[in-house]
């Protein structure tokens, strides 16, 4: 009897292990499986990086990272600022890594929106060199990184070559004199009733357009060293005058000051200017039969500078650099992994397999002979990503650019003088709350 | 000897009898069937609307603190108001606000009972009229937006400038979507006008705006005008009343419910018009509902935008104040 029961014992100890045995390795392994992981993401809806690139490179992350998914949020550019700022008022971020312009770079900053990213780019990007100096300045604030760069946008000064052939011209300006003697000729000879058509619509494509002409005439920098405005005096003022006489002349079409970059894009691409001063992807459409009257007559060059200035760069252009920022309410356990995404997306590797889409931020990616063969125009774009000025980095800059925007606005439709809009400008800029 | 017996006073019901008695009394399934929309109009509109009036009162900010996402609110007190009403910016923007209510109001009340009338005689065809007409009022916003943008593009190929250049109504294109001045050659009038919050660019989004919104003004002073019987009109032709008598003493009498139902609906809309502006013109017609956005999300002034947004709010109702005195009370 007592043999029995000690069998039984025997027997539920022997199978209680086996089975507590094999709990123990199912256990272990699913601690070994990583947890799944959803990263959200906000980006920019937009040509170039479209949401066909972004959603390739996530399945192209997840193929790498199974346990990782990640989920895109598309918003138009004027609806990514409110969208991060809301996300940054919830006590868990809405979205973990978001697309960061390089004009909230002081905003964010200041108010902790997005975590540096220094002590990262120090241990995994093994040579931060190869990316231009002029986009991690336009990025940083105060020797900190806010965000990796992504997008190496920039203002490119496009031309047909077929109209300035008509109009006598071998080639584009290259001094702002040249320029406007050949958009004068152009109009003389009916060959385009407006020789030049920008973005002026009072919108943020109008500051841009502002500190680009004013880098043309030798100081992009609206702001002197001391932080206070100066668009009252020397470059600035010469822009305004320059960008009113323009309107004044007939050599701008009208339109400009309702158009936004797409809008000014088209009129180019459809003959309806022979000049465009506009971001890269004018390159694709001019360029595509689908969208574009003048394929093979647009040229890309350097910008037209006023003698003596700029020499090293021999242009003056305007950065519109975005970078991937992790938000500061993102949960600890998920920035490691945003900061994987971010390392993923911004590799000269996945960069080299987009050349189509995008102007690579690395120097390496850029002189590489892909991009050579896919893009005849590298060395222009070279020359005009080395020549960018930056819009002013200031805490409040989102307030700083609607006064921009209203002054020059008025200054080039006349409904006031440029001198005074120019020092209102100045003067309501100064009177701003520190 | 017999003791009267002394009446008692009645008892004064405490408030836990008074609350039993009417939850449990006749009107209990009222309360039932009534207490998730209260608590649905709780939750989403007095609870925010209560939150954002503190926001108005505040320096309200967006802070990030030990990884946490949080409103700051530093009390002000009427500061964010008093602000507003000394900024000629602010009075700009209401100008240009009440000269956007004042023309669209002006266009839906004519033209819109005009429609209604129309749309009330018989006619052939009148039902695929009826459905015709209403069709604007089914687009989106946004996509009204757009497709208004592309009829207002100041190139030559922008659909009224191709237009009017085929008919040579003009000799170059006009740029529609510029607030410029109007009638730049009659200078004091170009800036009465531009005081008021007229230029080009508004006008032209008053255009784009009625066309979606006149059908369902008109569909809505239609149903008005079907409860009107017929006799009171054969009566009144009996009397030998005119056409516009018989509109002025039935027909507006008649639909004032109606229509005060219209231009409230309407006033309140045309005060946080926003989606068409912005979509057109970004911050370049800087109406109260575009101020209100870009101090909130723009330059992250939570209490600034939620200031101005309250001014909206209280404007619009005194608007509706007056229609509901002037048209509900005295007409009906």
């Amino acid at each position: 009897m007592r043999n029995k029961w000690t069998k039984v014992l025997m027997s539920a100890m022997s199978a209680s292990l086996l089975l507590t045995g094999a709990s123990s390795a199912a256990m272990a392994k699913a601690k070994a499986a990583p947890q799944p992981v959803v990263l959200k993401v906000l980006y920019m809806s937009q040509q170039g990086y479209s949401t066909t690139v972004l959603n390739k490179m996530g399945a192209e992350f997840h193929k790498e990272h199974p346990n990782v998914t990640i989920e895109f949020t598309f918003l138009p550019y004027p609806q990514l600022h409110s969208a991060i700022l809301t996300s940054a008022a919830a006590p868990v971020a809405q979205y973990d890594v978001v697309l960061s312009d390089l004009i909230w770079t002081g905003e964010f900053a200041a108010k902790g929106y997005t975590v540096p990213l220094n002590n990262y780019i120090r241990q995994y990007i093994k040579n931060p060199k190869g990316i231009p100096q002029s986009v991690w300045n336009g990025l940083s604030v105060g020797g900190k990184v806010m965000a990796m760069p992504f997008l190496a946008n920039f203002q490119n000064f496009y031309y047909n070559k077929k109209m300035l052939a008509e109009a006598g011209f071998k080639s584009g300006p290259k001094t702002m004199a040249q320029w406007l003697h050949q958009m004068e000729v152009l109009k003389a000879k009916h060959i385009v009733q407006y020789p030049y058509e920008d973005s002026w619509l009072q919108a943020e494509g109008l500051v841009c357009d502002y500190v680009r002409t004013a880098g043309e005439f030798g100081n992009g920098n609206l702001f002197n060293a001391k932080g206070q405005p100066i668009m009252n005096q020397g470059a600035a003022l010469k822009a305004l005058e320059w960008m009113r006489m323009l309107y004044k002349d007939g050599l701008a079409n009208p339109n400009s000051l309702a158009a936004d970059e797409p809008t000014a894009a088209n009129a180019f691409a459809s003959g309806q200017a022979a000049f465009n001063t506009n971001w890269t992807f004018v390159t694709g459409i001019m360029n595509n039969k689908s969208e574009s009257k003048i394929v093979g007559q647009g040229v890309v060059s350097g910008f037209p500078v006023a003698p003596g200035t700029n020499r090293a760069t021999l242009s003056a252009s305007i950065s519109g650099f975005q970078g991937l920022a992790i938000a500061a309410n993102t949960p600890a356990s998920l920035k490691p992994w945003a900061w994987k995404w971010i390392q993923f997306a911004t590799s000269p590797a996945v960069q080299a397999q987009h050349l189509h889409s995008e102007w690579p931020i690395w120097s390496s990616v850029a002189t590489s002979p892909q991009e050579k063969h896919l893009n005849p125009w590298y060395k222009v774009y070279q020359q005009n990503l080395n020549a960018v000025y930056n819009r002013p980095a200031v805490s409040n800059y989102l307030t700083v650019s609607s006064i921009i925007q209203q002054y020059v606005h008025e200054a080039i439709s006349g409904t006031i003088p440029v001198k005074t809009a120019a020092n209102d400008m100045v003067q309501q800029i100064e009177s701003l709350p520190k | 000897m017999t003791s009267m017996p002394v009446e008692s006073p009645p008892k004064r019901a405490t408030l836990r009898h008074r609350l039993f008695r009417t939850l449990s009394g006749e009107y209990f399934w009222l309360y039932l069937l009534l207490l998730p929309s209260l608590l649905i109009l709780v939750a989403v509109i007095l609870i925010p609307m209560l939150f954002a009036f503190q926001m108005s009162l505040g320096n309200t900010s967006i802070v990030v603190l030990g990884g946490r996402g949080t409103i700051s609110n530093q009390w002000v007190g009427l500061q964010n108001y008093l602000s507003l009403l000394q900024n000629p910016i602010f009075w700009q923007a209401l100008r240009e606000t009440l000269y956007f209510w004042v023309v669209s109001i002006f266009i839906e009340v004519t033209v819109g009972i005009g429609m209604a009338v129309l749309m009330n005689q018989s006619f052939f065809g009148r039902r695929i009229f009826r459905v015709i007409v209403f069709i604007p009022w089914a687009i989106p916003t946004v996509v009204n937006a757009m497709l208004w943008g592309m009829i207002f593009d100041g190139d030559n190929f922008g659909a009224l400038n191709d237009l009017l250049l085929q008919w040579h109504v003009i000799q170059s294109p006009i740029v529609w979507l510029n607030p410029s001045a109007l009638f730049p050659q009659i200078p004091w009038l170009s800036n009465a006008l531009s005081y008021l919050g007229s230029n080009l660019a508004m006008n032209s989004i008053i255009v784009g705006d009625e066309w979606k919104t006149l059908p369902i003004v008109a569909i809505l002073v239609l149903a008005g005008l079907q409860t009107i019987p017929h006799e009171y009109y054969e009566a009144a032709r009996v009397e030998g009343a005119s056409a516009w008598r018989q509109f002025r003493q039935i027909t507006l009498p008649l639909i004032a419910p109606v229509l005060t139902v219209v231009l409230i609906l309407r006033t309140m809309q045309l005060m946080r018009a926003f989606t068409l502006i912005f979509t057109l013109e970004q911050f370049g017609l800087p109406v109260l509902s575009i101020q209100a956005y870009q101090q909130a999300f723009s330059f992250g002034s939570f209490g600034m935008g939620s200031a101005v947004s309250f001014l909206i709010g209280l404007i619009a109702l005194v608007i509706a104040y007056f229609y509901i005195k002037r048209l509900y009370r005295e007409e009906l």
